[in-house]
């Protein structure tokens, strides 16, 4: 089964940011560089995970002298003093962090500086990954949540051939190179197809995340509300007093960058604007 | 604190005459929004009923039953089960919600529980 022709769905996995990454200068010298190390760019895809850009960055930084023989799981990173959080994607780290509102009138915070860390990895802040694939058992397992919300159990996804949860993933880590976009889309989604159309039957519940300012919990959603106004009124009634947009709204959810009309479909949110993960991951910022 | 909340958003939609009111009564939305936050941070003090299932070749538990506070990080489960098992941190150890899925440790138990319906 090829892919549907989605532009909006191809839109969200050619998104990158550029990234700039930049060596801690106490550890720089601690590791042994000798002098100041010149930071590291990459394009990085939006819907992809700090681990699998971790083997191109640490090869450059061991390059340019630095003595690190550790594994690739010691490397960690973050911004501003926080850690980012591994098993979430870049894009929807990027949103969350900068607070960046694409309605603001000044230019976006980019390249994106993220400090790397070979080094005492924060295990009270951070989950340490165990096995190298630890980034592909925690996609999975979103995929699977994500199935078991829409349709109560995860039959879909475990019936899905070995071959099938494979391209999942291949289309997704292997998407890192310009040269295979399109072939990874069509693997990637031509799997993921089966999964998010649902064989047109209407989702028990829409896989949702929405992440607040200040580390506020992040809340799931439960029910079937019409549209993506009505599903934030629901949750957050004190920031989205009404499902409708409204003149002084002080709050407005992003999604990979954008904001998203209110008046848009749960469902269709759901099945267009969703993460590889197949969640809609919705960071809420405040501000007019 | 919440009180308050209810009262000033629940005031412009009440009112035939709501373009007055809401010029009148209505907060500033700076201050708003931060209140809302607040609400949001607290801690749900609800507790939940885990239960525990063995499956595999994993030890059977004596006890099964557990409350936890809802506000937990599903991180808080696993690191109990270590310790009730007695398993160091490189043993796996591999915690399934209903059979269906395996959570990220940081998500939040209030938040598995709604799903569980």
């Amino acid at each position: 089964m090829t892919a549907p022709q989605n532009p909006i769905t191809r839109a969200i996995w050619d998104g990158t940011l550029p990234i700039k990454f930049s060596l801690d200068g106490t550890e720089a010298a601690e590791l042994g560089a000798k002098i100041s190390v010149e930071p590291y760019f990459i394009e990085a895809p939006r819907c992809s995970y700090f681990p699998l850009l971790t083997s191109q960055i640490r090869k450059y930084f061991v390059d340019m002298a630095l003595n690190f023989i550790g594994d690739d799981a010691e490397i960690w990173y973050d911004v501003d003093g926080i850690p980012l959080k591994w098993h979430y994607p870049i894009g929807l780290l990027f949103d969350l962090h900068t607070g960046y509102r694409p309605d603001s009138n000044s230019p976006p915070p980019l390249p994106w500086p993220v400090t790397v860390h070979f080094k005492n990895f924060p295990l009270d802040k951070l989950i340490r990954a165990q096995a190298i694939d630890a980034t592909q058992d925690f996609f999975m397992s979103m995929i699977k949540e994500a199935d078991f919300l829409r349709n109560g159990s995860t039959k879909k996804v475990m019936n899905l051939s070995k071959n099938d949860q494979t391209q999942l993933w291949d289309g997704l880590w292997s998407s890192s190179s310009q040269k295979y976009r399109t072939e990874n889309y069509d693997r990637f989604w031509s799997v993921n197809y089966r999964l998010v159309i649902n064989d047109g039957q209407s989702p028990r519940h829409i896989p949702l995340r929405i992440y607040l300012p200040d580390n506020c919990p992040v809340d799931v959603f439960i029910g079937n509300p019409l549209t993506l106004g009505e599903v934030l009124h629901q949750i957050l009634p004190d920031l989205f007093p009404s499902p409708l947009p409204t003149e002084n709204a002080f709050a407005a959810p992003v999604i990979h960058g954008v904001i998203p009309q209110l008046n848009i479909p749960i469902i269709w949110a759901s099945q267009n604007l969703c993460y590889p993960d197949n969640f809609l991951h919705i960071v809420v910022l405040l501000g007019t | 604190m919440s009180l308050q909340t209810a009262d000033l958003t629940s005031t412009p939609h009440s009112s035939s005459t709501s373009l007055n009111t809401t010029l009148v009564e209505a907060p500033t939305p700076s201050q708003n929004p931060t209140l809302a936050l607040e609400k949001y941070k607290k801690k749900d003090a609800a507790k939940v009923i885990v239960r525990f299932r063995a499956i595999g070749n994993a030890p059977i538990l004596k006890q099964n039953l557990y409350k936890i506070s809802a506000s937990n990080k599903f991180q808080a489960v696993i690191q109990f089960l270590r310790k009730e098992l007695n398993y160091k941190a490189s043993e796996p150890l591999f915690l399934y919600i209903n059979s269906a899925f395996s959570p990220a440790p940081d998500e939040i138990v209030a938040n598995l529980v709604k799903m569980d319906i």
